[in-house]
């Protein structure tokens, strides 16, 4: 007679646990935010379309650079060519915009976009078929697009029509254009591709390369394509920073701070540097809470050069703590 | 694009051909697997050719002068690849190192009244705290180090801007010893910081080699878990690499402002991305565990001579920006195509 073994059926997890775990973060961030955003209302005299456009079209760039690291992250990558890449693509529509009207400006605002996810495209390619680590690949590229900058718009310029403006960042007190912007591209572009199959490869990819290949993923196909999302970002990026400024600056540094700024938005907004988790939601608030905290600590009267220094610790602080979570959970 | 899930699977008779021509290429090693097993003759050879190339357009490389303009140049992205490089052989990267040398330098600079050991001690005491707390956070609390490294570099950023306003305040003046080490001439070429350089060298190429923690740093970097349960407290050689690491930057620092004579917030922020370039080029992998000392100087070595060729070169800032990126990335690429470090694409 053999043995009757008996297996008890797993439980389901209920669906506050699997919110918890999925969204469990993206709403610490949301919560950190509304915190933020209360203090800083306080701080202000009237909370009205002026000061909501300041932060929202401040915060835009960075919202877009956090995204488009977001996606190279999940895919089990990095990109730290994304700032001067944006700086590029910010120097290239100055210089081609010129003072020219909005439709011409439109026109070029694309062509920009189509010329930097290419770009990005040819990152992804060359860390592929080269075999050499994604971060040293976007470091040289980094220095080459610095370059590239500075060969497009020798020197800072300035003039793009205002009208680009008030499409893209919204004029003085009307923030709709840049939270619609945002908007946009998470529920247009995030949202319809994490559901698609080279969302879903993205993710896969980025968790276990092995288990992908073996479930028969395209590796190298969706980690180039993870870089061509990765560009359509920066490109909105550089074309907000255009918009915002209406000019374009092609310094070093800027596209330095701002690949940094990016890592530490996306690690921030619950993307796991070891690729796989996370989404982008998650991102564009922690780019909005890091806009916050110097603002805030400028309207409690503190020395605004400590917002570096708030801002480091609280990214330490943050990955720190989740760390601990985490190792917490595996053990558990 | 290579698409590996396209590629059928190997008949039993290819596998065999393989199998037959991997064991040929081990019996009788041809040309590129020498090369492959000592790249750092393939980077000499780099070397030489760039060095000779930029001499075509400069000859001041061939005088006193010019080889010593190198040495001064190479020697501080050097030291701070030496930092970088024990990082990375742990698998980790420190992003801190210019932010760290910039503060200690000014540390150093603005206490220099008060006796020049004192001020030195207080330089390199800052870049050993830093490195502390940089390990602490890298080995104990299990931060991933590039987001540290980010962090300390922007908290150093802040703590520096608003020292200025208060305890770094009062008058800045590069010490004398340091001025000395960073200007002078030993003899013929050779400046005198070159002493530093080849002590540091020699420290750090017979210790990685041969010393317990050297050979533990490459252990941690090739597989952290399987040194943990063989009994290694990978907590503490984390900690004592990026105490090391925060050492050299400091040291770094003073070199760089004894060459210039100068001191300043963000002075150094120029050699960061060098710095894992050099160490890049040189050999070291960033994913840890492979590489060493002697390639990186090399590295820092064809940077600063490619960079003295671009600056050579009658062209703009621009091109000059555009051809070094391709460099680097072209040399990486040589490098992984010579000694086959490539990083696994999938399923493999």
């Amino acid at each position: 007679m053999t043995a009757v073994v008996q297996t008890t059926m797993p439980t389901p997890t209920s669906r506050l646990s699997r919110f918890v775990q999925r969204q469990g973060w993206t709403v610490g961030v949301a919560v950190l935010l509304a915190v933020l955003l209360f203090w800083r209302i306080s701080q202000l005299p009237k909370f009205e379309g002026f000061e909501v456009r300041t932060i929202t079209a401040g915060t835009m760039s960075l919202a877009f650079l956090a995204m488009a690291q977001s996606v190279v992250v999940i895919s089990g990558g990095i990109d730290l060519s994304v700032g001067p890449m944006m700086v590029f693509a910010n120097c290239l529509a100055v210089s081609w915009m010129g003072d020219r009207g909005l439709g011409t400006c439109l026109l070029i605002a694309l062509l920009v976009l189509v010329i930097v996810v290419a770009l990005a495209t040819l990152t992804g390619l060359i860390i592929t078929v080269s075999g050499v680590p994604d971060i040293i690949v976007t470091l040289a590229t980094g220095f080459t697009l610095a370059g590239l900058a500075l060969f497009v718009l020798e020197s800072p310029r300035s003039g793009v029509t205002p009208d680009f403006q008030r499409v893209i960042a919204g004029s003085l007190s009307n923030p709709w254009p840049s939270v619609l912007w945002i908007a946009g591209a998470l529920v247009l572009v995030w949202a319809p591709l994490r559901r698609s199959r080279l969302g879903l490869a993205i993710f896969a990819v980025g968790s276990k390369r092995n288990a992908a290949f073996l479930s028969g993923v395209r590796i190298a196909r969706t980690r180039v394509l993870a870089y061509a999302v990765g560009g359509l970002f920066t490109g909105l990026a550089g074309l907000t920073v255009t918009a915002v400024t209406l000019g374009g600056e092609p310094r070093e540094t800027i596209g330095t701070n701002a690949t940094l700024n990016s890592v530490a938005a996306a690690v921030l907004g619950g993307v796991a540097l070891t690729g796989g988790v996370g989404g982008l939601l998650g991102p564009v608030l922690a780019a909005l809470c890091l806009t916050l905290i110097p603002a805030i600590m400028l309207g409690l009267g503190w020395d605004p050069s400590n917002a570096d220094t708030a801002r480091g610790v609280i990214i330490i602080l943050v990955v720190a703590v989740a760390g601990l979570v985490q190792t917490r959970r595996r053990v558990s | 694009m290579s698409d590996v899930v396209d590629e059928a699977p190997p008949t039993a008779a290819e596998s065999t051909q393989v199998v037959a021509a991997i064991a040929e290429q081990a019996a009788r090693p041809g040309w590129r697997t020498r090369l492959a097993e000592r790249p750092t003759i393939v980077l000499a050879g780099v070397f030489v050719v760039l060095y000779l190339i930029t001499a075509w357009k400069d000859d001041s490389l061939f005088t006193e002068g010019g080889v010593r303009s190198v040495l001064l140049l190479a020697c501080p992205l050097a030291v701070f690849a030496a930092a970088q490089t024990l990082c990375m052989l742990t698998g980790g990267i420190d992003l801190s190192v210019a932010m760290t040398a910039n503060l200690a330098a000014y540390v150093a600079a603005n206490q220099s009244g008060s006796g020049e050991a004192r001020a030195l001690a207080l330089a390199l005491g800052v870049g050993v705290a830093v490195g502390f707390v940089n390990g602490l956070a890298v080995g104990v609390f299990r931060v991933n180090p590039l987001i540290m490294t980010l962090g300390m570099a922007s908290v150093l950023l802040g703590v520096m801007t608003t020292g200025l306003r208060g305890w770094l305040s009062g008058s800045v003046v590069v010490p004398d010893i340091v001025r000395q080490v960073g200007s002078e001439q030993l003899f013929g070429p050779l400046p005198k910081n070159l002493v530093v350089w080849a002590a540091i060298s020699v420290v750090l190429v017979l210790g990685l080699r041969s010393s317990g923690l050297g050979r533990m740093i490459y252990a941690v970097g090739d597989n952290q878990i399987a040194c943990r349960l063989a009994g290694v407290r990978v907590w503490q050689v984390l900690l004592g690499v990026y105490v090391l690491a925060g050492l050299l930057a400091a040291i770094g620092g003073l070199l760089f402002s004894g060459t210039t004579g100068s001191v300043g917030v963000d002075q150094t922020n120029n050699y960061l991305l060098p710095s894992v370039a050099a160490t890049v080029i040189g050999g070291t992998s960033i994913l840890g565990g492979s590489g060493g000392y002697s390639g990186t100087i090399l590295g820092a070595l064809i940077l600063t001579v490619l960079n003295r060729l671009l600056l050579r070169l009658d062209t703009s800032e621009a091109f000059r920006q555009i051809l070094y990126g391709l460099v680097v990335l072209a040399l990486a690429w040589l490098y992984v195509r010579l000694t086959g470090q490539k990083v696994a694409e999938g399923g493999g």
